[in-house]
């Protein structure tokens, strides 16, 4: 094999943006070796610049004539592209507030930053990876940076606990998962990339065998675990709880994400043969999530716990669209990801803004906030009223999307199921706006009555504020102005190749349901 | 012309909400609301002026294209079912912001939703197109929340919290059913126009039916769904609960009579009948409730529904009439309840209680509240369907629409409209007639300004009474194009049918 041969086959520009992202993360250890404690005013917004910079690089990505590179590990399609790039946002926004948060628990900067790009790296590398060695790195890389994100304020009880927890159950599902990867490995004929792994599996004549549908089922617990989805979803609540806040809004976004991309790629290219049966496993997977995040969410008291539940819950109404498997089904999953990103960012921003200015997360201790701190009230009122799905805001355009390529699959139970616990959520969520915004002066709770002036100057403070508007006007206007996203989530799903050849299947299928009713 | 109605009060909205100075004061902002909402009116009354009476269709329609993956466009249009509607919510926003207190707290808050609830039903009346529909449906849910659970009455929270989520169901109702009619019939786009029900089987057309019925009876509301209402109505401060009532209620009987008999004109006639039975059952049910209640607005807000019931009867009667007269009653309910809600409103300002044991005497002239007393008699009168006033022609013309279709469920509602005289006359005996209580009656004196919305509406409910034509003109030719729909057009409809 001749070089020009082996360059082609590597085709390494389509890496090019993690590339970025590994500069910025070398660069971030080394200035930070160096320079010790004094560059933690800057690190920051170098790691910033280093992650726009690769946003930059996956927009000029776009429509790669050639995506395959690195003889097949690697795919930068448009659908990697859109998930890296959901992934990148989610890191940019949690350094924005994790400068000051993480500052003010004593700890060092650079590490945090350091860490948290690795677990981005990982998380973009496994929304394109298409070959199960390739698969179960990037997973790992995301997975252990997460172990130790949730781990990083030492010092607190809490966030070890949620570190320990976290790490027995991910580590375990990860050798789960493995234990499917194998048996894939096995099951096809000794072929690791995806593509090659659905002709091995069609050649060796075991479709629909029991040793597939039990290596689906793994792999189904490793991705269950990452999206949060009941029953695999216990952990969520300790590590929301007990993790640094800014790690929890990068976990619930960033690392969902990968999840989802994880999701999409695999039970697609390697079990179309055994579609139905992942479907109805998602189904259930679905129904539960929804079910129980939404149901569960009623009766929390903290903030975070609160938000855990319905991270599980908003995962539920996401597989609405990866079950329903069309064109639009997929699309719409990628829409809802991108809302999500601004919603649940915005919504963490004015948590961390609250407890650092008073120390606690509690909901009953935000009544009357209105009067102290009016943008810290409007931006979670509008984040929680998206997340609930009120109109005009983003939220509500991303889950009637969602319903909407649901109702088109002939998936009437599972929609009239989202609507209904959209219902039970809109109740949770107005809950904290109650407690904000309606409550009189006189009920105010202490934390409030000693609220600190609200002062932007403070070091790490305007990166803060900063994210949150311009999380807070995404979230406002991203649905009324929707067409750009729904477009670019639309052209995702239909120059992604790999999405083809299944969606044509499934929608000419659902095509013909609605005639027979 | 008709993005005006919405979103001139939207922007003035965000505006008043995020005005940077934070000190100004309740009198200047009420003043600012009052004028804007003032000047829609007159904006409203002009589209009013130039409407072409002969013009069944929609008219001043405009069109832009929003989000075609979602088939969402942001169509609008009037035409006789809506022009009347328009026109009731820009004066009862207009009456509701005037009758607000001079000191209302966090005033910004208070002026900003309501106008957001005012151009959110401008735009729930005008949409063309299901979803953008239920946008502007579900863009009131979050005010009126606030507007009832920061500014109501004791049992605020619990009122609040529960038209929260009997409204949020009736959201999620209607949602299923639009996506259903929409995906069933095979369209690509939520345009009322592009959506033909016709097509489907008679048992999915029953089925997506239902669920509007379902939907928009929790807004009505019908009988068994009712009991948000009287928390809502009650806890609710004055201005609110006119716009809660006058208003809101109307999206209910109007996304009826648009979405429920306009799109299913087939399913209608089969389900018209327990309809008729049902809207008399809430009529008998809404009288007989208030003849029990101890406290007026309790009374008042019993009263609405059973006047919701008599525009059940006349929808599913549908005969040019009746639905003329659902028209009617619409509006002449709105203007009725406003003014009885604004006259309780003063009534408890002035006296410090709602409960029929307690008032007495307030007609007498010098030491009571005469005036009010006069305007809560004639608006007693009205409600109760007495000649010379709105409810009696709106009254008289549903049940004349609606007897030859359904005698009995007519009858019903006429027993029903008896009922209603006897609780206003209780109301009207325990209130107004009798003695003062020599140590209580001190009441401060009721202003000139605080008497002009009570006198306003009681001018109109007078005038439309003795002069009905200006009531009726706007509807006829729409009402008229509907019923054709339905009933001649019926047996070509269903061979067209077979043909295929």
């Amino acid at each position: 094999m001749d070089f020009a041969n082996l360059a082609s086959q590597l085709n390494a520009g389509t890496i090019l943006p993690e590339g970025i992202v590994i500069t910025t993360l070398l660069g971030v250890l080394i200035v930070d070796l160096i320079l010790g404690r004094t560059s933690a005013r800057w690190i920051g917004y170098l790691a910033i610049a280093g992650l726009l910079a690769a946003v930059v690089a996956l927009y000029y990505q776009w429509d790669a004539v050639n995506p395959i590179s690195f003889s097949g590990g690697f795919t930068g399609d448009d659908l990697s592209i859109v998930f890296r790039g959901i992934i990148a946002l989610s890191a940019v926004v949690t350094i924005l507030m994790s400068i000051r948060y993480v500052e003010q628990s004593g700890t060092a900067l650079a590490e945090f930053i350091a860490i948290l790009l690795t677990a981005t790296l990982g998380g973009m590398f496994l929304s394109g990876a298409s070959e199960l060695v390739m698969i179960f790195i990037s997973l790992e890389t995301l997975s252990i940076s997460s172990y130790l994100l949730t781990g990083y304020t030492k010092r607190d009880p809490r966030s070890n606990e949620a570190a320990l927890k976290y790490l027995l159950i991910g580590a375990a599902s990860t050798a789960v998962f493995l234990y499917g990867v194998s048996l894939l490995y096995g099951l096809s004929g000794g072929q690791t990339e995806l593509s090659a792994i659905a002709n091995g599996i069609i050649t060796a004549n075991v479709g629909q065998s029991l040793g597939l549908v039990i290596s689906l089922v793994f792999i189904i617990a490793g991705i269950g675990f990452k999206i949060s989805a009941a029953p695999f979803h216990q952990w969520t609540p300790d590590v929301y709880e007990g993790a640094p806040t800014p790690v929890i809004a990068f976990l619930s976004v960033g690392s969902k994400a990968a999840g989802f991309a994880l999701a999409i790629r695999l039970l697609t290219t390697v079990f179309p043969m055994v579609a139905d049966e992942w479907r109805f496993v998602f189904t259930a997977l679905a129904i539960l999530s929804m079910i129980l995040g939404n149901v569960v969410a009623l009766a929390q008291t903290s903030m975070k716990r609160m938000l855990a539940y319905s991270s599980i819950a908003q995962a539920g109404f996401v597989m609405i669209g990866l079950i329903a498997g069309t064109e639009a089904g997929y699309a719409s999953m990628v829409f809802y990801l991108m809302v999500y990103l601004f919603m649940n960012l915005c919504g963490f921003t004015c948590v961390i803004l609250f407890s650092l200015r008073t120390g606690t997360d509690q909901i009953a201790e935000y009544s009357g906030l209105y009067q102290k701190d009016p943008l810290l009230t409007l931006g979670l009122s509008i984040s929680l009223l998206s997340l609930g799905g009120i109109p005009p805001l983003a939220g509500f355009f991303g889950k009637i999307y969602l319903f909407w390529a649901g109702w088109q699959a002939g998936l009437y139970g599972l929609v009239l199921l989202g609507l209904v616990t959209s219902v039970i959520s809109i109740y949770y969520y107005i809950r904290v706006v109650k407690m904000m915004v309606v409550k009189e002066p006189q009920e105010m709770s202490d934390v409030v009555k000693n609220y600190p002036e609200v002062r932007w100057n403070l070091p790490g403070l305007r990166p803060l504020q900063v994210g949150l508007v311009v999380s807070l006007i995404a979230t406002s206007i991203a649905g009324i102005l929707s067409n750009p996203l729904f477009t670019l989530a639309n052209n995702s799903i239909s120059h992604t190749q790999i999405l083809q050849a299944t969606t044509a299947e499934v929608s000419t299928v659902s095509l013909k349901e609605p005639e027979q009713l | 012309m008709l993005s005006v109605l919405i979103w001139a009060p939207i922007i003035a909205s965000l505006i008043i909400g995020f005005w940077p100075n934070n000190s100004i004061q309740p009198n200047r902002l009420r003043l600012v609301s009052l004028t804007l909402s003032g000047l829609i009116l007159l904006w409203n009354l002009f589209i009013l002026l130039k409407f072409d009476l002969s013009n069944p269709g929609m008219q001043f329609q405009e069109y832009l294209p929003w989000n075609e993956t979602l088939g969402l466009s942001y169509q609008l249009g009037v035409d006789g079912l809506s022009i009347l509607m328009l026109i009731l919510n820009s004066l009862l926003t207009w009456i509701a912001i005037y009758t607000s207190s001079q000191q209302t707290e966090r005033p910004r808050l208070f002026y900003s939703m309501i106008l957001l609830v005012s151009g959110g039903v401008a735009g729930a009346f005008l949409s063309e197109n299901l979803l953008l529909f239920f946008l502007f449906y579900e863009l009131e849910l979050i005010p009126f929340y606030l507007l009832i659970s920061i500014w109501g009455g004791e049992k605020r929270a619990y009122a609040g919290i529960k038209f929260l989520i009997y409204t949020a169901v009736s959201g999620a109702l209607i949602l299923a059913t639009f996506l259903g009619m929409v995906w069933l019939t095979g369209s690509t786009s939520f345009a009322c126009d592009a959506v033909s029900t016709q097509t489907l089987s008679a048992g999915m057309q029953l089925l997506l039916l239902s669920g509007i019925i379902l939907g928009f009876g929790i807004k009505i509301p019908l009988v068994p769904f009712h009991t948000w209402l009287p928390d809502a109505y009650v806890e609710a401060s004055a201005p609110i609960a006119i716009l809660l009532g006058g208003v809101l209620a109307k999206l209910g009987t109007y996304g009826l009579l648009r979405f429920g008999m306009g799109m299913f004109p087939q399913a209608w006639s089969t389900v018209a009948p327990t309809l008729a039975i049902w809207g008399a059952i809430s009529a008998i049910y809404g009288a007989v409730v208030a003849i029990a209640q101890k406290d007026i607005k309790r009374m008042v807000a019993y009263s609405s529904i059973g006047h919701m019931g008599y525009v059940l009867l006349a929808s599913a009667a549908s005969t040019a009439l009746a639905l003329v007269g659902a028209v009617s009653q619409m509006f002449s309910h709105g203007i009725i309840l406003a003014i009885l809600f604004h006259l309780v409103g003063v009534v408890e300002a002035k006296v410090g209680t709602r409960e029929l044991d307690k008032l007495n005497g307030l007609m007498s002239p010098i030491r009571g509240i005469p005036l009010i007393s006069a305007l809560l008699v004639l608006s007693g009168m009205a409600s109760a369907g007495i000649p010379g006033l709105t409810g009696f022609i709106a009254e008289f013309i549903v049940f004349q629409g609606s007897f030859s279709v359904f005698p009995i469920p007519t009858i019903l509602c006429v027993v029903a409209s008896g009922l209603t005289a006897v609780y206003f006359v209780i109301l009207l005996n325990r209130t107004c007639f009798g003695k003062l209580d020599n140590d209580l009656a001190y009441y401060p004196k009721v202003l000139w300004s605080e008497k002009m919305p009570a006198l306003i509406l009681a001018a109109l409910i007078i005038f439309l009474g003795v002069q009905p034509t200006w009531l009726v003109r706007w509807s006829e030719p729409t009402t008229t194009a509907m019923v054709a729909a339905i009933t001649p057009s019926e047996k070509t409809v269903i061979s067209e049918v077979a043909l295929k």
